[in-house]
């Protein structure tokens, strides 16, 4: 038997970045909400941060890849992918292991066909969340030094900047050098108690979990109010389908409980948050008589588009110890000297840099190793084995370098015709190709990194090609637009298709910009939320 | 760790091929002589129990003689078996107390930030603020 929850007045699927948001609004403004997470809780009982062995943590339990940690509430990603997307499924998704680097889009972000001829604009602007970006980085406690001039001007941060360190120093000055771009990075992580936050330790265990709740989580800054204010969270409860009715109105959702129980949550509203990868598939599994080839696929563009940011490293090893084993591994300081189009460059549109520590030993093993992977077995065991943790462990840090991929049709998820998760249901298929204009933009940008590498006093450089698992970023495959036939979600991401479905999660991107993406996921995720408050009087529920 | 963990024999060819990928050098000490195979193969296939069952018949095929050309095999022809080899030998050497104190490194220790006094940078992001055209109009 199925059994039948109560009627919530807003259901939300995926306990995420861009889920989270919503909820804590919602439950605030007074709506009934529930929210089924097919995750579970975690935190600090759970992470292997604060011991000994927590560069372990990246082996399997905490690795970032679900194909790799192959924990109950991961889902295989299947297919032929050259960069293969990662997540975390669990309460605060994705921001249970992210690296808390807080960056809004640039405002050429929104208009990239009005300004370059390619892709397509935003029907938003930049103004239009600016409101919003303020809100989220005060209710994620966010730490920075505004007045960046390669940005709109925003609202101070909470909380002052962490400091650059050693490592920042030293980058920073070779960019000085140069005359390049640079400011010193804004974070979700507290440089002080903030909020439900508490001071950053410096462990650098960041991506792994923070022990010591100083990294802005969901479980931590938006479940607690919302919980309180009387919002419903199932977790381990997998969603299998979004069912329509005669008027082409979603019910609800059906859903498993962790002993594979099947129950059915009713709801007025849906909003999907379960992520680019997430959401798709579940839409194409949802697909029925009225919507044979996936709900609220029209368009036929949903799963279609996925963005990824792809990326390269240049690690800078200098003469000096920095130290660099030492946190927190977010931005310490960015550029954006590189992320418009120039007329002189043979690609278009561009890539943002970042700057972070290196880990321990283990790390500056596997980064040596990976730089160094077409030089042969000698060039990195044996005899050659001392040199990383004697180079560059301790002496070394990253220019992390993230490339706008521009959307491509055939850059897509669909499901897999054969591998299921354990639940039964079809693992994601991801088919990615990194296009000429990235490969192009990265190798551009990796020979001005070396540039700036050696602006700094370096001793080495360590490059490494095209990572091939992903940043966590996953983007584009429900885009937001004004036409039905080209976009599968409204600008205020309402299903064109389905007048009582949204889609809040980083699939509405139109364009993937350069910017680490949940400062904009969050803050359209708070913008659309509140437009649906706003507008509940004309909202259309199923009879 | 599941099971019945490796027996002396595994153990023994692991030290042999620990060896061949961190053999002593750079006044650092090689894998086998800090324990790889011991205590600290435990620890490590206790923090990542899904390689043990790989491992282990890694182990059980390693030849008698020639280790040396057997690593460089793995290398070359199955990469996913070497970096399960590869894995755990680099990340059961770096738990080893003796080699974390050869590279001075103290483990991921807390260590309080401090935001009290100005950022000794503001010179040089006046220069960024000076020099930067401003962000791309785009109505
Ligand atoms: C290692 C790592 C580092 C990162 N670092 C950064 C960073 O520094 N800065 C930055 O801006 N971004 C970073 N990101 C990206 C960031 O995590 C994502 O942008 C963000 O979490 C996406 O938010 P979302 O709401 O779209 O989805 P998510 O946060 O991924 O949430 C989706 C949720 O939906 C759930 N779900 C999916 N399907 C179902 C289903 N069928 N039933 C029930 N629940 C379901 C999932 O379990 C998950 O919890 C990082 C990501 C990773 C993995
Ligand atoms: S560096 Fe700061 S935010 Fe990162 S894990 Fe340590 S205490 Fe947490």
């Amino acid at each position: 038997m199925v059994t039948q929850g109560h009627q919530s007045h807003v259901l939300i699927i995926g306990a995420g970045a861009s889920g989270s948001v919503a909820a804590a609004r919602l439950a605030a403004a007074g709506f009934e909400v529930v929210c089924l997470e097919q995750g579970d809780w975690v935190g600090p009982a759970d992470y292997m941060s604060a011991q000994p062995e927590a560069e372990l943590a990246w082996v399997e339990r905490w690795n970032p890849d679900p194909n790799v940690r192959q924990g109950l509430a991961d889902y295989p990603l299947t297919g032929d992918a050259d960069v293969r997307p990662v997540m975390y499924n669990g309460v605060g998704g994705g921001l249970v292991q992210w690296a808390a680097m807080w960056q809004t889009l640039l405002a050429s972000d929104f208009r990239v066909r009005t300004l370059d001829g390619i892709a397509d604009d935003w029907p938003i602007g930049w103004g239009d969340l600016a409101d919003c970006y303020a809100q989220v980085a005060r209710d994620m406690s966010v730490s920075g030094l505004g007045g960046d001039p390669a940005l709109p001007e925003m609202d101070p941060y909470p909380n002052p900047p962490i400091p650059i360190g050693k490592i920042g120093r030293v980058a920073a000055e070779g960019m000085d050098r140069l005359g390049w771009h640079w400011w010193p990075g804004a974070n979700a992580i507290a440089s002080r108690r903030h909020g439900s936050l508490q001071a950053c330790q410096r462990r650098g265990t960041c991506m792994i979990g923070c022990p010591e709740n100083a990294k802005a989580t969901p479980s931590l800054t938006h479940w607690p109010s919302a919980q309180a204010a009387g919002a419903r969270l199932v977790t381990g409860a997998r969603v299998t389908e979004i069912p329509v009715d005669e008027q082409g109105r979603v019910q609800g959702a059906a859903y498993l409980d962790r002993d594979g129980v099947e129950h059915f949550q009713q709801a007025q509203v849906v909003m999907l948050a379960a992520n680019a990868v997430g959401t798709a598939r579940l839409l194409l599994l949802s697909a029925s008589s009225r919507f044979p080839d996936g709900l609220a696929n029209s368009s036929g563009l949903v799963g279609r588009r996925l963005m990824q940011h792809p990326y390269r490293t240049v690690t800078v090893v200098c003469e000096d110890p920095l130290d660099s084993w030492q946190g927190p591994w977010g931005q310490v300081i960015y550029s954006l000297e590189f992320a418009e189009t120039h007329p002189d460059r043979d690609f278009l549109r561009g890539a943002k840099w970042m700057v972070m520590p290196h880990g321990g030993p283990m790390f500056a093993a596997a980064e040596y190793q990976e730089a160094h992977r077409h030089d042969g077995f000698e060039a990195v065991w044996g005899a050659n084995f001392h040199r990383a943790a004697d180079e560059v462990f301790g002496h070394a840090f990253t220019w992390g370098i993230q490339a706008e991929d521009l959307p491509e049709d055939h850059n897509r998820v669909t499901l897999d015709p054969t591998m299921c998760d354990s639940s039964g249901l079809p693992a994601a298929h991801v088919e990615y190709r990194v296009s000429d204009n990235t490969r192009r933009m990265l190798d551009f940008n990796v020979a001005r990194a070396v540039e700036a590498a050696e602006a700094s006093g370096a001793v080495s450089t360590l490059v490494r090609d095209v990572w091939p698992t992903g940043i966590g970023h996953v983007l584009g495959t429900t885009r937001m637009g004004n036409d039905p036939q080209t976009s599968v979600v409204d600008r205020w991401c309402r299903a064109h298709d389905v007048p009582n479905l949204y889609v809040i999660d980083g699939g509405v991107f139109v364009t993937g910009g350069s910017a680490n993406p949940t400062a904009t996921i969050m803050a359209n995720a708070l913008r659309v939320t509140d437009h649906l408050i706003e507008a509940r009087a004309s909202q259309e529920i199923p009879a | 760790m599941s099971g019945s963990g490796p027996t002396p024999a595994q153990r023994l060819t692991l030290d042999r091929l620990a060896d061949v990928l961190v053999p002593e050098g750079r006044n650092m000490p090689a894998a086998s002589a800090v324990g790889v195979s011991e205590g600290l193969l435990d620890r490590f296939l206790d923090a990542a129990p899904a390689l043990a069952e790989p491992l282990l018949s890694l182990l059980d095929e390693a030849p008698a003689e020639g280790l040396d050309a057997f690593v460089r095999h793995l290398a070359s022809q199955r990469p996913g078996d070497f970096a399960v080899l590869s894995t755990t030998v680099v990340g059961a050497y770096f738990l080893s107390a003796e080699v974390r104190r050869l590279t001075g490194y103290p483990g991921q220790q807390p260590n309080p930030l401090s935001v009290a006094s100005e950022p000794d940078y503001l010179d040089m992001l006046e220069r960024v603020y000076e020099r930067h055209p401003g962000y791309r109009e785009c109505s």
